[in-house]
């Protein structure tokens, strides 16, 4: 059957939008009209398959809305795929774009555990920074270990003072001892010494 | 008293300005993202903006651009401080408007001067 289609989703009717397909949306997805582009990203939240072609139009799209719409259909799509398409936007020069992968993958605990290992250990001091801020909403058990060992041994300052910072919340007793390293390891840094004061003085009070 | 609207998603870095510009006598307030910190724009009158770049709901260079356009608050000079090394997030960060950029862990005497020479001191 060969369906009349509206010049764009926008005007369609309900029962039009109703027969589209996955054909449909994917050639939506590449349309000029923003608002036909964030519709489709909407629609192929319900088409798994479609997750490639999400994140080859999150690459190039520039419309805030539509990103939006992207990200929030491959949240819903989910699984390792979408999170190994996801993880190369934190390289992102967008910051826009960085934030809301962030935001999604802090929304994955299933499968960024898998990840986080690695990217807390990633060259690029930024990623690892990237890292710990998903860890920042992520109720993974292993959070408070592995922000541990980046307070232990990362040599960045900023990617230390960002662990700290979420060890302040999550940290325990326990760790006093590795928080008192860190001053001796960042000796006349005025940040750290706040940081590490006032984590030790609240896992005191824990 | 001046006022500065610190923006910025870390608490402890938040805490750690506050009491630097609280020393040299300014009223400050703060917020936890880009979109707070635009609403608090819109409700109040500040006389600069300390900026994060990585926030959740909205970065900081979108904070910046979206004050140069409002015409209330678009001569308030913002001061970006970030993690972010490079040359071009420097460059992004003067081009979406901010006055001055600074790369973490800011030196104190650093964002001191900076902020006086903006404000005109805290009085």
């Amino acid at each position: 059957m060969v369906l009349k289609k509206a010049a764009t989703v926008a005007t369609a009717t309900t029962s039009e939008k109703s027969a589209y397909g996955l054909q449909d949306w994917l050639r939506l997805i590449d349309s000029t009209s923003p608002e036909d582009r964030r519709l489709a990203a909407r629609a192929l939240a319900e088409f798994p398959v479609s997750a490639p072609a999400l994140l080859n139009t999150l690459a190039r799209e520039s419309n805030i809305r539509v990103k939006g719409a992207i990200l929030v259909s491959l949240q819903c799509i989910g699984g390792h795929r979408v999170l190994e398409g996801l993880l190369p936007f934190l390289r992102s020069d967008n910051a826009a774009l960085r934030n809301g992968v962030i935001e999604i993958l802090q929304g994955m605990p299933n499968e960024i555990g898998d990840y986080i290992n690695d990217l807390l250990h990633d060259q690029d001091s930024d990623v690892r920074i990237f890292a710990i801020d998903i860890l920042q909403t992520l109720a993974h058990p292993d959070s408070p270990t592995w922000l541990l060992d980046v307070i232990l041994h990362d040599k960045h300052v900023n990617v230390v003072a960002t662990a700290i910072d979420r060890l302040t919340e999550i940290g325990t007793p326990e760790m006093l001892p590795a928080m008192k390293s860190v001053l001796a390891r960042f000796p006349n840094e005025p940040y750290i010494e706040f940081i590490v004061n006032l984590a030790i003085k609240r896992l005191s009070e824990d | 008293m001046k006022k500065i609207l610190i923006v910025d998603d870390a608490t402890t870095v938040r805490m750690y300005h506050r009491q630097l510009m609280e020393s040299l006598g300014y009223h400050v307030e703060e917020a936890g993202n880009g979109v707070e910190a635009l609403e608090k724009a819109s409700q109040d009158t500040y006389d600069l903006f300390l900026v994060d770049i990585n926030m959740p709901k909205m970065d900081g260079y979108t904070f910046i651009e979206e004050i140069r356009k409002t015409p209330a608050v678009k001569a308030t000079p913002a001061i970006m401080i970030s993690t972010e090394e490079t040359e071009s997030d420097r460059d992004k960060a003067y081009e979406a408007g901010a006055n001055f950029y600074f790369i973490k862990p800011v030196r104190m005497e650093a964002i001191q001067t900076f902020t006086k020479l903006l404000t005109g001191g805290a009085e």
